[in-house]
């Protein structure tokens, strides 16, 4: 039996390296024979060795629905991911307070609200209110968290005097973005308004949607992005670490850009 | 038709900010590189959001031009990215900053090659790589930006600027002029006063009194305004205080400008049949969404910066990836005429290419 080589990672089924992916989709096209040609093309033009049929089935009229296997010849180099900080290990509730005590000894005030025109504030109620998610207490259940949830439908500057009023160490806003620019630029703005208040280094700016990645949120200006899947112990570890990162940074500073923090993931 | 490294040539810290997504910026970024490496400049490249990825982060279909960076050149981006390029490198400094994709590091580059960018976000830790990078020996410092973010172009970070715009932001030729011209307009704001005693004066009241918002008089006296009014104040709020100083001509802005206290203000300046003029330490504080400043100036609010940074050059992608396109000269000319001395680019169309070849045939026959 061989080892999994993390510099060459490829989906596993049966067994290890077989490269086996299971994809399913519905084709606009009428429940026939050609239409399983179509998927199997269309499979094969996707790159999948050996696609296969396993299951199709006619959805409603003119529609036709898949489940393929096929045979995924590409592999990805784990290893250069592993290493380039992305992980964060997550601390329990209890890790956390404990950690917020030792290393900040203060509360950590944080404001969060669903801004400009966005009506959805689940995501901001997930992680701030007591309730929270998923069986996980919201930062508000936290003894180490002050927090201000402003609800939905906050203009970003009513947002940032808040923020500014209570101290706030971080800022965090839920917002679902689409294509359209308005969402985009609803998040950008509030970045920009703090940068132009001057407070831009001493706010953890956090987002959080379905479709934001780490990739979005630093195009936007984000310290930190929060998507599907994200529990409230996962967004509070982030905030004392990062916050407790700055603290040391802020105290070794003087000596020049040099003397950086230790990332969040040399931390974990 | 003038080239972006002859129009941007002595800035030492140039900060490319776009008005939307697509409009442009790194394609932009990526012609001054060439013509810079053509000339022989040594430079350092950072950006205030991710440049020389594949895929653009919200649409996967759009494909975004890579940065290729001539060997000896300096960036700033984070260590991860900086591995994966594959590229030789010589660190040179930790920037002490910490992004969703990773830590930022300042390093040289050993061989030519292409790179994504990933520097620090925040204007003060933007100032300081921008720095660091001088410093080891770069000629010139590219920043660049991401979406519609202006803050890199405050001159607390930098020395001058060139501005990117297309189809994207209208899909009416003449919105898209509009609204060039409003942000060209915005980034442009005049001097506080013509008179260089008001001006110091205003500087002084601003250096005096730090992080407070003012409404000065007309003998040039400030009273400071509670903390927040800007940024919250509603109607009743702002009439009060209008009230409350009967001869203010000036509000002297802290930080932020949201556009929501200028739409405060006008109806209660037209019910006192009053003029103000506002402002802000430089452009990049004003967060107009709807309306740019001549429309404010006809209203009876005029804006106004006690610094800036010079705009350089507007480049112009005439295509809206996915959608509709212009035509490159009808759209540069339409340009032109609302926004007369400004040099306007679109580095992908023949008219610039055809003069970077001959340019680069010229730059042949003179060595």
């Amino acid at each position: 039996m061989h080892e999994v080589n993390p510099q060459a990672v490829r989906p596993y089924a049966d067994h290890l390296d077989d490269g086996l992916v299971q994809l399913s989709f519905t084709l606009p096209v009428a429940y026939s024979l050609a239409a399983r040609r179509a998927a199997l093309e269309l499979a094969a033009q996707m790159g999948f060795e050996e696609p296969e049929v396993v299951h199709y089935e006619q959805l409603t009229e003119g529609y036709t629905y898949f489940v393929m296997y096929g045979r995924c010849t590409q592999t990805v180099d784990f290893a250069a991911l592993q290493d380039t900080g992305f992980d964060l290990e997550y601390m329990s509730e209890d890790e956390v307070e404990h950690f917020a005590q030792t290393h900040i000894g203060r509360p950590v005030v944080v404001v969060g609200a669903s801004t400009g025109s966005d009506t959805h504030s689940v995501g901001i109620d997930a992680m701030l209110n007591l309730k929270g998610y998923h069986g996980h207490h919201g930062l508000e259940g936290y003894r180490c968290f002050e927090t201000h949830n402003l609800g939905s439908q906050v203009p970003n500057s009513v947002l940032l005097a808040k923020a500014i009023d209570v101290g706030a160490d971080a800022i965090l806003v839920s917002q679902t973005v689409t294509q359209q620019n308005l969402h985009v630029h609803n998040l950008t703005e509030l970045v920009e308004m703090v940068e132009a208040e001057g407070r831009r280094r001493q706010m953890i700016l956090a987002c959080g949607g379905p479709r934001v990645t780490d990739e979005l949120a630093k195009e936007l200006g984000y310290d930190a992005g929060f998507s599907k899947g994200t529990e409230p112990q996962h967004l509070a570890t982030y905030i004392v670490r990062e916050l407790a990162a700055r603290a040391e940074a802020g105290a070794g500073r003087g000596s020049g850009p040099t003397s950086g923090p230790p990332s969040p993931a040399a931390l974990a | 038709m003038p080239k972006l490294g002859e129009l941007t040539g002595p800035t030492q810290r140039l900060a490319l900010v776009g008005l939307a997504k697509n409009t442009g910026k790194t394609v932009a970024l990526a012609a001054l590189l060439r013509e810079l490496a053509r000339g022989g400049r040594r430079v350092g490249v950072t950006s205030v959001g991710r440049d020389g990825e594949e895929r653009d982060a919200i649409d996967a279909r759009i494909e975004k031009p890579r940065v290729e960076l001539a060997a000896g050149s300096l960036v700033a981006t984070t260590d991860g990215l900086l591995r994966a390029s594959g590229l030789p490198y010589e660190l040179l400094e930790d920037a002490g900053v910490r992004t969703p994709l990773g830590r930022v590091v300042v390093a040289r580059l050993r061989c030519a090659g292409t790179i994504e960018v990933a520097g620090p976000s925040a204007g003060g830790d933007v100032r300081a790589v921008a720095d660091t990078m001088l410093a080891h020996g770069a000629e010139q410092v590219l920043i660049d930006g991401a979406i519609d973010r202006r803050a890199a172009s405050s001159p607390a970070v930098s020395d001058g600027m060139v501005m990117a715009t297309g189809a994207i932001l209208d899909a009416e030729l003449e919105q898209v002029v509009a609204q060039t011209r409003d942000a060209v307009e915005l980034m442009r704001l005049p001097p506080a006063s013509e008179q260089q005693a008001v001006r110091e004066r205003l500087q002084a009241l601003r250096a005096g009194m730090p992080g407070e918002s003012l409404l000065v008089s007309e003998i040039l006296e400030g009273r400071a305004l509670p903390h927040g009014f800007v940024l919250t104040a509603e109607a009743q709020e702002v009439a009060g205080q209008l009230d409350a100083s009967p001869d203010a001509g000036w509000l002297l802005v802290a930080g932020a400008l949201p556009e929501r206290l200028l739409l405060a203000l006008l109806p209660a300046l037209r019910r006192r049949s009053r003029e103000l003029t506002v402002v802000v330490s430089d452009p990049t504080r004003v967060f107009l969404r709807k309306r740019g400043p001549a429309w404010f100036a006809r209203q009876g609010v005029h804006l106004r910066a006690l610094s800036g940074t010079e705009l350089k050059a507007l480049t112009v992608n005439p295509v809206a990836p996915q959608s509709h396109r212009f035509d490159s000269r009808e759209l540069r000319a339409a340009l032109a005429r609302a926004l007369p001395g400004l040099a306007i680019c679109d580095v992908l169309h023949p008219d610039y290419v055809d003069c970077e070849a001959a340019s680069a045939a010229r730059a042949g026959e003179t060595r």
